[in-house]
């Protein structure tokens, strides 16, 4: 079990009383990971990789520490783990890096993020490389079979979000890579929304590339992680090169070293990556099965709750079961940016509206053209969070829409 | 830096302050002239400045002379939530919508005290769902106003959003317009009130 108040007193922002269920776009940031960041800053603020010093030896420990500790939350090995900007840099690592051929074909799904959408229509333009789009039902649920007409030999990757940050729904990606490597492709896993809520490990799903953020984690920002199977690095280019990156570099040649910092060239997000390495630190002790689970509850009462209110349409999966915490409606008769504020506004609730960079979704399965308002919950929120917002919700309803 | 109060704290207190009298109770008993006489731009102002004690009844010539009853006021506001900010803003709160600008602008700056500031629950005893398109939420502060060319949103603590604005006059025009809707609604409320 998680114990919600000992949580929430980590959280300094929350002490205004303001009610945050914005956690989907970015988390906020408990107390140890600021001390840890903050840490770097004061005793031993040198760049890594580089330098004899004792307070360069001590950045570099702390730095491929964090690397370690990520690798620890997704079960991966520590040089599988490469320290990149977020979650879309990293799938435009992969994008890039995979260096597509015409002909081939990437497969996608229509409950993409943007991040995890336009890459693949830009390499389709560019390079005249096949793209497939994975139709969803109205509620946004996939199931393997849906997969199975889309992948074929052509296929070189499957680019799939493991949680949608729209419907909270979870495609099934461990039977989609089981399907995707039979045919020889690789699969690509947007983990952005589900490396931070519930356990992954990648050593069970067999995916070959996981992208995530630090931010949406309790990290802070400016920092995520590529997952690169350790045998596959070779194959993938990086991004950028230059000092960091390289093992020889003569007058008219250069080596690329192997392992995670081929990737990481020139000078790290150094104080960033340790704040992500004492995030996943936090989220382990915590226990990712306890916030899963918190998180489920939250959902429920939510889920439940909403279905009381008048003019309330709630999109994707009413079973929280079938969901994690991110919940998306539309109050019949109010722009979902209209209702945003007036939660704000009233109660000091916050929560996205919009189309949450998911436009094909909410175009063409959703038919929400005006977006959505989506409140989500993360391990800090509690029941006086989710009543709140229910609360004014419904006078918003009976007084306003 | 400043402490959110929950709806459910406030719906409370809510209902205390309903039962009282609100500022338009006052307001009915003034001459509606706005003749200026007291040195202020309408009657309206007259009654604002006497609840912060900044002015005296009997500058008023109606109630100076007795051809009006000098009427007893004591008034005392619903609970404030938020310290209104400054400036105009423009926000463009989706990036999937970048033609879209909201107009976030506080109609009350400077001013911010116990008085200076829109009384929804006053908003709301008047206009009583007379005009089709305009809501108000005494428990929430929030009024909202539906028009084809963009929303209008007003609050409590003097923070008006005009979504879908295309550009600044058009916003203003449009708030301009709304206060002239609702200042004809007031007026001829009173009118058909007086002639009752
Ligand atoms: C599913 C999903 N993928 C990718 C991203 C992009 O993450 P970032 O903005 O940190 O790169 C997000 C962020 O909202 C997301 O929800
Ligand atoms: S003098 Fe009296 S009637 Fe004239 S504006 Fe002032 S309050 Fe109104």
């Amino acid at each position: 079990m998680l114990d919600i108040n000992n949580v929430r007193k980590d959280f300094p922002f929350l002490r205004s009383g303001r009610i945050y269920l914005d956690s989907t776009a970015t988390s906020l940031t408990p107390e140890p990971v600021l001390r840890k960041v903050l840490e770097y800053y004061h005793e031993y603020r040198a760049n890594v990789g580089r330098g004899i010093y004792n307070a360069a030896q001590a950045a570099t420990f702390a730095y491929e520490n964090a690397r370690a500790e990520v690798a620890k939350l997704i079960n991966a090995k520590p040089n599988e783990v490469i320290f990149v900007r977020n979650a879309t840099e990293a799938i435009n690592l992969i994008a890039n890096g995979l260096k597509f051929q015409e002909g081939e074909k990437i497969v996608t799904t229509i409950l993409e993020h943007h991040s995890n959408y336009i890459v693949w229509l830009r390499l389709k333009n560019a390079k005249k490389v096949g793209l497939s789009i994975v139709k969803s039902d109205k509620e946004g649920l996939l199931s393997p079979s849906d997969f199975i007409s889309h992948i074929d030999r052509r296929t070189r990757l499957v680019a799939v979000t493991q949680t949608s940050n729209v419907l909270g729904v979870r495609p099934p990606v461990k039977d989609i890579v089981k399907l995707a490597h039979e045919e020889g492709s690789f699969v690509l896993v947007d983990g952005a929304q589900s490396v931070p809520h519930a356990k992954v490990d990648v050593k069970e799903l067999d995916c070959d590339f996981l992208a995530f953020s630090g931010h949406k984690m309790c990290g802070p920002t400016g920092v995520g992680a590529l997952y690169i199977k350790e045998d596959l690095q070779e194959l993938v280019e990086p991004l950028c090169i230059g000092g960091g990156s390289i093992e020889d570099v003569g007058i008219e040649y250069y080596r690329l070293r192997s392992g995670p910092g081929k990737y990481e060239a020139g000078t790290p997000p150094i104080a960033e990556a340790i704040g992500m390495g004492a995030a996943a630190v936090y989220l382990m002790n915590v226990g990712m099965g306890n916030i899963e689970e918190h998180e489920r509850k939250l959902t429920k009462r939510m889920l439940q709750g909403l279905a009381n209110i008048n003019g309330i349409v709630v999109y994707g999966p009413r079973d929280a079961e079938k969901r994690a915490g991110i919940v998306s409606f539309n109050l019949k008769g109010m722009n979902p940016h209209d209702v945003a504020v007036a939660l704000d506004t009233a109660s000091g609730v916050m929560v996205r509206s919009g189309h949450h960079c998911a436009l094909p979704l909410h175009k063409h399965v959703l038919n929400a053209p005006n977006g959505t308002v989506r409140a989500s919950v993360y391990l800090y929120n509690n029941n006086e969070d989710v009543d709140v917002f229910l609360e004014t919700l419904e006078e918003i309803s009976k007084t306003l829409a | 830096m400043y402490s959110w109060r929950p709806l459910r704290r406030s719906l409370k207190l809510l209902h205390e302050v309903l039962d009282m009298r609100t500022l338009y109770d006052y307001y009915k008993l003034f001459p509606h002239t706005d003749c200026g006489y007291c040195g202020n731009t309408s009657c309206l102002t007259m009654l604002r400045r006497y609840c912060l004690g900044n002015s005296d009844l009997n500058s008023c010539i109606y109630f100076k002379s007795g051809e009006r009853q000098t009427p007893k006021i004591s008034y005392s506001p619903p609970p404030l939530r938020l310290p209104p900010a400054e400036n105009i803003s423009y926000i463009r709160p989706c990036p999937s919508e970048p033609t879209k600008v909201t107009i976030e602008v506080n109609v009350l700056p400077k001013i911010h005290s116990p008085y200076g500031y829109f009384d929804m629950i006053t908003a709301d005893k008047i206009f009583d769902h007379q005009i089709s398109n305009l809501k108000i939420s005494p428990s929430l502060g929030i009024a909202r106003i539906e028009s084809e060319a963009g929303d209008v949103m007003i609050f409590s603590e003097g923070k008006v959003i005009i979504r879908r604005g295309a550009d600044e006059r058009r916003a203003f025009w449009e708030i301009g317009k709304a206060i002239r809707l609702l200042w004809a609604t007031v007026n001829r409320k009173i009118r058909a009130e007086s002639a009752q």
